[in-house]
């Protein structure tokens, strides 16, 4: 089981709010850490996770919770 | 109306529409997203993508052309119709959450923001239409054409044949710095050059990559123009217009607004939604800001006005336009760009 250190919920939130916030989120988390990130909309959902690999942040998994619905987990580099 | 000619509106204008709505959600293709992320994420798969569904379309509208199934109809040059038009548009669809054609089919998702933009998008190009706002964009308007009156375009009388060579090598680039490298890697890895496996999963549970949305987009342009025409509208796609349409034709109930497009256009959210069913991505979504709701529905409005002073929007002119090298067309596509990096600066990018 993953330590889940924070939650980012950007459920609700419009393009391209889900990655701003998500981005601004990680820079504030030591290392380590693993933030949960929850989001509805599609592209955010595609986009994020290669983000936070391009930032050099481990991906843990991205798993589809239901219609429209992701659970993306990151560890901090 | 005559039956004959509301059904070729109808039934090919619903499918063309369906499809695009199809593709469109998708392949997440969504113009503002497309140019934002470019200075915002560095992201440049949805730009490429736009890239390539114009280079296709340059090939197939040259061809139509030539072979004499449609006549040209670039969009006119206005210059501060297309500038500020252009510019204005490109700020309202960052506020929208989405472009013309972003926001139709993301109603077919679910999306309530979207809901409320689209119908900000076709009160405001109504208001500039017909309305209090049809003065203002009337004066930025200065048309200039060519010596016999017609709408400019790049490249005068040559133009389909420059459309043609611009066309293949914007395929060239694309086979050169992907196609081939793509084929090289399946080779070395001693996959099949095509593969068609699971092609039922590819596509209708799966995301598209831009290259194929891309390259299915400049295809049914192709064909939506040539449907188009035979319903008496000779123009590819275009988004605001039909909503426009919509508007005039439930107020004024004057059959003589109706056209292709409306029908297109309301297939655009069919297809949507049918796409996010299949793929459980169907869910309604409500902004959790009610802000939000009135931020989208401003930006609707915005785009509203700037579609109809430039003509076009985002697919009018960018998409349809750009391909067939007006003038008009490409300086409103310069300027939709440069409003939409000025709005995403000033909203996402200073901390």
């Amino acid at each position: 089981m993953v330590d889940i250190k924070e939650t980012l919920d950007v459920r609700g939130e419009v393009c391209p709010y889900p990655d701003v916030k998500s981005k601004r989120k990680v820079k504030k988390m030591n290392s380590g850490e693993v933030l949960q990130i929850l989001v509805d909309y599609p592209l955010s959902a595609e986009r994020i996770p290669e983000t936070m690999k391009s930032l050099g942040h481990e991906l843990l998994s991205v798993e589809k919770k239901g219609d429209a619905e992701w659970e993306i987990l990151v560890k901090i580099k | 109306m005559e039956l004959e000619l509301f059904l070729l509106m109808l039934i090919p204008g619903l499918i063309v529409g369906f499809i695009f709505g199809f593709i469109l959600q998708r392949g997440r293709f969504c113009m503002n997203s497309a140019f934002r992320d470019i200075i915002l994420l560095k992201e440049y798969k949805l730009v490429k993508g736009v890239a390539l569904a114009i280079g296709v379309q340059m090939i197939g509208f040259s061809i139509l052309i030539l072979a004499g199934a449609v006549t040209q109809n670039p969009k006119p040059f206005t210059v501060f119709g297309n500038i500020i038009g252009g510019f204005v548009f490109g700020i309202g669809m960052v506020l929208a959450a989405g472009c013309a054609s972003g926001t139709t089919y993301r109603v077919g998702e679910g999306m309530v923001g979207s809901f409320v933009a689209l119908i900000g998008l076709g009160l405001g190009a109504y208001m500039t239409k017909s309305g209090i706002l049809s003065s203002t964009s009337t004066a930025l308007k200065t048309t200039i054409t060519d010596g016999d009156g017609n709408n400019l375009t790049v490249a005068g009388v040559a133009t389909p044949i420059v459309m043609l060579i611009i066309g293949i090598v914007i395929l060239g680039v694309f086979a050169y710095f992907h196609l081939l490298p793509a084929l090289k890697n399946r080779k070395e890895a001693k996959e099949s050059i095509l593969d068609f496996s699971d092609m039922k999963t590819k596509i209708f549970k799966k995301s598209y990559p831009w290259w194929a949305a891309g390259t299915a987009i400049g295809i049914l342009n192709c064909v939506a123009w040539l449907s188009s025409a035979a319903a008496g509208r000779n123009y590819p796609m275009g988004i605001t217009a039909g909503w426009l349409g919509w508007l005039n034709f439930s107020v004024t109930a004057d059959e003589a607004a109706l056209n292709w497009l409306l029908f297109m256009v309301a297939g655009i959210i069919l297809g949507a939604f049918i796409a996010a069913l299949i793929s459980k991505e169907f869910k309604l979504r409500i902004p959790k800001e009610g802000k939000t709701l009135l931020i989208q529905f401003a930006g609707g409005l915005i785009m509203g006005f700037g579609a109809v002073t430039a003509a076009g929007c985002n697919i009018g002119n960018l998409l349809s336009g750009v391909p067939m090298l007006s003038v008009g067309s490409l300086v409103t596509s310069v300027f939709i760009v440069l409003g939409c990096w000025l709005m995403a600066y000033l909203l996402f990018m200073r901390e």
